[in-house]
């Protein structure tokens, strides 16, 4: 066989494509009456899904809680035979789980979904880019007549996701050991980010998701407080979400210049 | 050209234990990093890599170059490798003579390879390629192996000799992985180190291994055991003082145990040494 030939037929066996009784296992690789070829073959198998199941449930570690050892297994066995790993960092392999959650939900748990996507983005911000920090003095410095024309640079390692349940709740609860009830429909934003080398994540209300975005396609601070225009009172409101940015750490810079 | 490093003794940086690495630096002469968990731009591992690289020398440890694979090189792979080596300075760039990659798709496992010419001249070509790439030596280690295959022409030490002759590149001998392929295919794990080029050997890896009766599993989740510190001996008769590793990759026993099994392989090294040092002098 050539070099092109075995590694197809090995990677099939492994990867489960091709059956482990083919009429080619034998006449590729050595056996004996004790130790069959295709027995030989079945360790790689057998602890390549392993592998990657493993890789699932470090990445995915409420979701696998949630679902109990033999449920995540065959959830991460099913997952991983619709999406192959293409990636040289097994830990990437997650990163159409919610996705296929989606496609795939479980009838009495909806929000699966929900949770898997919040876990992967709190993964994604652990091993995100460092970023500097400017506190609300950076917009004080800046002078009230540009103000309205700051543009705010985002951490490099903050996420807005917007759910359709609220995976917040559902995590508290599975966190302090309540009952991990279903919660209740209905679009939830949330914001992730990392402190030193922690992970955090906040529920926040959809119009600051929508001024985070804006902030991060590098619009200026008038658009980035439009969507508060609805509140009873924009700008208190709009002040009080920017407060809370620059206290949290989610603000890198402030530029009165459009991004490059 | 290739050259071998005096570095001692060392473990495997682990997650469990970057909390007593950042607290002091433990009694070890170095530390192997598993490469692919340190290509990232920021968060924790990478920075507490980068404080252990100011205490000692690290060896990155690759498991994903698919060195074998007839998927052309990734250029995603050795970018960030090539970000990774600039940024941490490792003592050596090791991987393993495998594959895991076929079309795309990572099986993310240390296939084995049939050892023939046509493997040999593809693996030495993609070995010059990244050493060029890198712009310095790599070092190969010697898989543990469950298959054999029926168009192999020659053994894996000599392959891996070949190997290391037309490349110049190091080999990375792991004595537990002999010891498991050994067993799972009945041939004497002494002959191996008989066989293979003393020259191009350029560092020892030391792991525990799992008993499955009718084979041995390389499973890095045990101390390792009496047979290859037996086998480790050998290979420092016939190699002399070489770099040490112990790997321990699950079931990971406090920072506490696994120096201490690196400390068992320096006081083995001097055992076996001391004799011929005495001798020489």
């Amino acid at each position: 066989m050539t070099l092109a030939e075995t590694q197809a037929l090995f990677h099939g066996l492994v990867s489960g494509e091709l059956p482990l009784d083919d009429v080619a296992v034998e006449r590729a690789f050595p056996g004996t009456d004790e130790f069959r070829a295709a027995d030989r073959v079945a360790i790689y198998r057998n602890m390549y899904v392993g592998r990657l199941v493993d890789a699932l449930r470090e990445t995915f570690p409420n979701l696998a809680r949630f679902l109990g050892e033999e449920r995540f297994a065959r959830l991460g066995q099913s997952y991983v035979a619709a999406h192959p790993s293409e990636h040289h960092d097994v830990g990437r392999i997650g990163w159409r789980l919610a996705d296929f959650l989606r496609e795939y939900p479980d009838p009495e748990r909806p929000d699966l979904a929900d949770l898997a996507e919040l876990e992967w983005t709190r993964n994604e911000v652990f091993f995100a880019p460092d970023s500097p920090v400017v506190g609300p003095d950076a917009l004080a410095e800046v002078g009230p007549e540009k103000v309205a024309g700051v543009r705010l640079h985002l951490s490099r390692s903050l996420r807005v996701v917007v759910l359709a349940r609220s995976a917040t709740a559902l995590w508290r609860r599975m966190e302090s050991g309540e009952p991990a009830e279903l919660p209740a429909p209905g679009p939830a934003a949330v914001v992730v980010w990392r402190r030193g080398f922690e992970v955090f994540h906040c529920a926040v209300p959809m119009e600051e998701a929508a001024a985070l975005r804006t902030a991060m396609d590098g619009e200026a601070l008038d658009s980035i407080c439009a969507p508060f225009a609805d509140r009873s009172d924009p700008a208190a409101d709009a002040y009080a979400a920017l407060a809370s940015w620059f206290n949290e750490g989610w603000i890198s810079a402030v530029s009165v210049n459009p991004p490059a | 050209m290739f050259q071998r490093l005096d570095l001692g003794h060392g473990i495997g940086l682990r997650t469990k234990h970057f909390a007593r690495f950042l607290e002091q630096r433990p009694p070890v002469d170095w530390v192997e990093a598993v490469t692919e968990n340190f290509m990232t731009d920021g968060g924790r591992p990478i920075a507490v890599l980068e404080k252990v690289r100011r205490d000692m020398p690290v060896v990155l440890h690759g498991v994903s170059l698919s060195i074998g694979s007839l998927d052309p090189l990734s250029e995603t792979y050795l970018a960030a490798l090539e970000r990774l080596v600039a940024r941490i300075e490792p003592a050596m760039v090791t991987d393993h003579l495998c594959w895991g990659s076929h079309r795309g798709q990572y099986l993310h496992d240390l296939l084995p390879l049939p050892y023939t010419e046509e493997s040999l001249s593809h693996v030495a070509s993609r070995v010059v390629a990244v050493q060029e790439r890198l712009g310095r030596r790599i070092l190969l280690e010697n898989p543990s192996s469950y298959v054999a295959f029926r168009d192999s022409a020659m053994t894996e030490w000599e392959f891996l000799s070949e190997l290391s002759r037309r490349t110049d590149c190091g080999i990375l001998l792991d004595v537990n992985n002999v010891y498991v392929s050994a067993r799972n295919f009945g041939f004497d794990p002494v002959d191996y180190l008989d066989g293979i080029d003393p020259a191009r050997i350029g560092q020892f890896h030391l792991a525990g291994h799992s008993d499955k009766g009718r084979y041995l599993l390389d499973t890095h989740d045990e101390p390792v055991p009496s047979a290859v510190w037996d086998l480790y001996r050998e290979a420092l008769r016939r190699f002399g003082r070489l770099p040490s590793l112990v790997e321990w990759d699950d079931h990971i026993p406090s920072l506490d145990e696994v120096v201490a099994q690196s400390r068992r392989a320096a006081v083995i090294e001097a055992e076996e040494l001391a004799p011929a040092l005495r001798r020489a002098s």
